[in-house]
């Protein structure tokens, strides 16, 4: 984990390629929206990846987190705050929800953790629907219309990608790495070794919580009009689960791929409904399940040849001589 | 105030109506190797678990190098400067044997460590404990012998003032358990206080300086291997008989218990 | 609002709704129980429940009380083979693998039925959906009554199967403990897929019953999804006869919460209870009271 992979620079290189296409196509607004919306997926993918990988808690409510940070930049940019400077407070008020949330329901092992995280993020939707005078209930809540350009939200979309992509690769050879890989493979012994297993975990969470969050404040500014069963909605929570899973869990480039090819299957699969892309996705997913755990990212580095696999793997089963997980919810800690 | 690294006073522990360890009342001496012993079922590794933090007492105190540290988590038992083994080892299967060591380097006791600082200690550690050429391999790769050594090394890489080993030798060859058992001597030679529950009998009557006996919960003897050899309470322990029936048997002689390798899992007192 | 009249006649309906949520959370719970597998599709397989039972109701003019029991054998089978090509394989891995093959599961069942059926609500009308008896002063709707009764007959079958033959004692020891029941000469992988089987079976059988009390579309089965787990959690997350107990504790609550807030927040009662209950209380409700291990 802390050995340079040849593939490090690929990703910036990639990145600052990308940056020039509104220089060439400043115009071409069907590939300016494309890229503003993979590159934020991309960004959300990427941090979820930091708890849901890395840490190996497969949260199924980030969408809380997204709609925390679109409603915060929404309302104060009505009371008339430049957009661009809410975004560190959307994250701020995602990350402070992370940690009311992950305290209590990160004490939960595995799968449970992850059904609390539906709970969670369908209380939210349904609370927001009903605080109608914060959010404008069910009938949405309109924002202003001046707003850059088509390329200025691609670049900032780009921007936020970036910081997603170096905030994970920062956490993955860090020491906060190392013991989240340690308590996601075994939390007990991680903590017999000194590793403070309920620190790291919560901290994973505000950290990747904190980068939705500020996603969600770009999209606010991007997209002008909020409603709960948009921004709080499943299919939202889900899609990162998917992208995350697909890609190729607990790995950097996982993440990229995945959105890469969420939207690529989104827009070529446009069909009378706007979730037939879930459909494909669900297939992928079992079929992921049965024969590449490591998603596809394990699947490009096996066609590469390389004799390790990318990344630890959430889903392997654990080493023969170990102790199995525990089957009550509370597990050890 | 004692000069005892491990102080356990009174310590009892219930698992709803089981009462695995009852009343137990100790004072580890500082730098030397307690072997701790018992029949199956004694509450050896129970004890364990309550001196490392991952239950608490259901009474009694627990005194570790300065502190009160009953109730304290594992982590902050760890970070104090008190490391367990696994009686089942749990090598971090998707890491490597150096990644694993660097687990405990990053995060054991003493002022906190970065990620490069790990590296660098547990090459030290990995070459101390005979590992070194394995480093980059998978851990889930090793064999059992191997894997039990990881799992010392992986403790003794926080920097441990008290090392709790729980039956490092089982399952290991008769030469395997010679170089585990002089691995274990050096450990003690750099000055750490050591406590091993095992059954190699042998072995760790070679070890220690002083054994402790658990049977049902209870320290039934504690003093050298000679003296816990010919208690007569102890054998009847291992036989199975209770302690009114010890009187049927000859009273042994004390043996110099410093024998050479015996057949793996057999429990000799006397060679 | 607080007149003892109405106070009943909350509860009867709590009595009623705790009658259908327990044969909805049964499937869940038989599964959970063998096999430590939480199965994200059942909701999806409730849906299914429900527009196959509409198939029936246009094709062949079949009440949906009878289509939810031809629902039986048939998502048995489906579930059957779903254990069989698909969750046998990931069992031996994490739990959380098994959890996101069945939720992959979910999505493609519920967008099967979208593109099938398409998004619009449906429902079933009979001769008897509009009626009501009346019980002294209590009107109560014969829909709800029926599928009460029903679920309260098919509840009382299964008892008699998990405590009368062999394979329901099969069954129950291998929730127990199931290293003893194979040690006992259980083939614990056909109770294994004869489990997620029943378990499927139970969740086309009360999407067929919820027919006559819901309109449904095909995202229908998700807060349901939610409810079932509740349930089971409440009820003490091994023990089949807690599904009972949690049944009615999330009925009562949710409709004695009507009474302090917004009817559209009823779902949050359900969700609250879940996290609460897997937090504080693991062992259930039984364990509040009984000495944990």
């Amino acid at each position: 984990m802390t050995r340079l992979r040849p593939a490090a620079a690929a990703a910036p290189a990639l990145g600052v390629a990308l940056a020039f296409v509104p220089l060439v196509a400043p115009h071409n607004i069907t590939v300016l929206n494309l890229g503003f919306f993979t590159f934020l997926y991309v960004a959300q993918g990427l941090a979820w990846n930091i708890l849901g990988g890395f840490a190996g808690y497969v949260s199924f409510g980030y969408a809380a987190f997204f709609g925390l940070g679109a409603y915060t930049t929404a309302l104060l940019w009505l009371h008339g705050w430049t957009p661009v400077l809410t975004f560190p407070l959307a994250g701020l008020c995602a990350a402070a929800f992370s940690l009311v949330v992950g305290v209590p329901t990160l004490r939960l092992i595995g799968p449970y953790f992850s059904i609390a995280t539906i709970g969670v993020g369908e209380a939210m939707r349904i609370l927001m629907l009903n605080l109608d005078n914060i959010t404008g209930g069910a009938s949405g809540l309109n924002l202003p219309t001046t707003v850059p350009s088509k390329g200025w939200f691609y670049i900032a979309s780009l921007v936020l990608a970036a910081i997603a992509y170096a905030t994970a690769s920062w956490v993955r050879t860090s020491r906060l790495g190392l013991g989240l890989a340690a308590l996601r493979m075994d939390l007990d012994a991680a903590e017999t070794l000194g590793v403070r297993t309920a620190l790291f975990k919560n901290v994973a969470h505000v950290i990747s919580a904190f980068l939705v969050g500020v996603c969600g404040g770009l999209f606010a500014m991007y997209f002008q009009y909020l409603h709960p069963d948009n921004v709080f909605s499943f299919t939202e929570s889900i899609s990162l689960v998917l992208i995350a899973l697909i890609g190729g869990l607990g790995t950097i480039w996982g993440p990229i791929l995945g959105a890469a090819v969420f939207f690529a299957v989104q827009d070529y699969l446009q069909t009378s409904y706007p979730t037939f892309h879930l459909l494909v996705y669900g297939v992928l997913l079992i079929v992921i399940l049965l024969f590449e755990p490591r998603g596809l990212a394990g699947l490009a580095a096996r066609l590469a040849g390389r004799r390790r696999a990318p990344a630890p793997v959430a889903l392997a089963p654990p080493a023969p001589g170990t102790v199995a997980p525990p089957s009550t919810p509370g597990g050890g800690s | 105030m004692t000069s005892s690294p491990l102080v356990l006073e009174h310590v009892t522990k219930r698992f709803g109506g089981l009462v695995a360890v009852e009343n137990v009342n100790v004072e580890i001496e500082p730098g030397k190797i307690t072997g701790l012993i018992g029949p199956n079922g004694a509450g050896k590794t129970t004890i364990f678990g309550v001196i490392s933090g991952r239950f608490a007492p259901t009474a009694g105190r627990i005194v570790a190098l300065g502190h009160d540290i009953t109730g304290w988590s594992p982590h902050a038992i760890c970070r104090l400067g008190l490391c367990v083994t696994h009686q089942i080892v749990r090598p971090f299967p998707d890491l490597t044997v150096l990644e694993n060591v660097m687990v405990g380097a990053a995060f054991g006791g003493g002022a906190r460590v970065a990620a490069h600082d790990a590296r660098r200690e547990a090459i030290a550690v990995l070459e101390f404990a005979g590992l070194a050429v394995r480093a980059d391999q998978a851990a889930s790769a090793l064999t059992l012998a191997q894997r039990k050594r990881l799992e010392i090394a992986r403790a003794l890489a926080t920097r441990p003032s008290v090392l709790l080993l729980d039956e490092v030798l089982a399952g290991l060859t008769p030469s395997e358990v010679v170089q585990a058992v002089t691995l274990v001597r050096e450990i003690c030679a750099r000055g750490i206080t050591i406590v091993m529950i095992e059954h190699v009998m042998h072995a760790v009557m070679n070890l220690s300086h002083r054994v402790l006996v658990l049977n049902y919960g209870r320290l039934i003897a504690d003093g050298t291997p000679a003296d816990v050899t010919g208690n007569r309470e102890v054998i009847a322990a291992y036989l199975g008989t209770g302690p009114q029936e010890a009187h049927l048997w000859p009273a042994p002689q004390a043996q110099d218990a410093a024998g050479g390798p015996a057949q793996t899992g057999e429990e000799t007192l006397h060679d | 609002m607080f007149t003892a009249q109405n106070l009943i006649s909350i509860c009867i309906t709590s009595i009623l709704t705790a009658g259908l949520y327990a044969i909805m959370s049964y499937g869940l719970a038989i599964i959970y129980g063998v096999m430590k597998v939480i199965n994200l599709s059942n909701a999806g397989f409730l849906m299914l429940g429900a527009f196959m039972t509409q198939v029936y109701s246009q094709t062949w003019h079949l009440d949906p009380i009878a289509g939810a029991f031809l629902n039986m054998p048939l998502f048995f089978l489906a579930g059957w083979a779903v254990y069989v090509t698909l969750v046998r394989r990931v069992r031996q891995a994490l739990p959380i693998a098994s959890l996101l093959m069945l939720f992959g599961l979910w999505l493609v069942l519920q967008n099967v039925a979208l593109t099938v059926w398409g998004s619009e609500d449906q429902s079933i009308i009979t001769r008897y959906t509009y009626k009501a008896l009346s019980f002294f002063d209590y009107r109560i709707a014969v829909t709800r009554l029926v599928v009460f009764v029903v679920a309260l007959a098919v509840m009382a079958i299964l008892h008699v199967v998990l405590n009368h033959t062999y394979v329901g004692k099969a069954l129950r020891a291998t929730v127990q403990d199931p290293q003893a029941a194979l040690l006992a000469g259980i083939d614990t992988e056909r109770i294994s897929a004869l489990a997620f089987g029943i378990g499927t079976a139970f969740a086309g059988f009360a999407g067929g019953l919820m027919t006559l009390l819901f309109s449904f579309t095909p995202d229908f089965g998700a807060p349901f999804q939610l409810k079932s787990f509740t349930i089971i959690v409440l009820g003490g997350l091994e023990n089949l006869a807690g599904v009972t107990i949690g049944a009615a504790i999330l009925a009562f609550a949710e409709s004695f919460a009507v009474l302090f807030m917004r009817a559209s927040l009823q779902n949050v009662v359900a969700y609250a209870l879940l996290v609460i209950a897997l937090i504080v209380m693991p062992g259930g409700v039984a364990s509040l009271f009984g000495r944990r291990s």
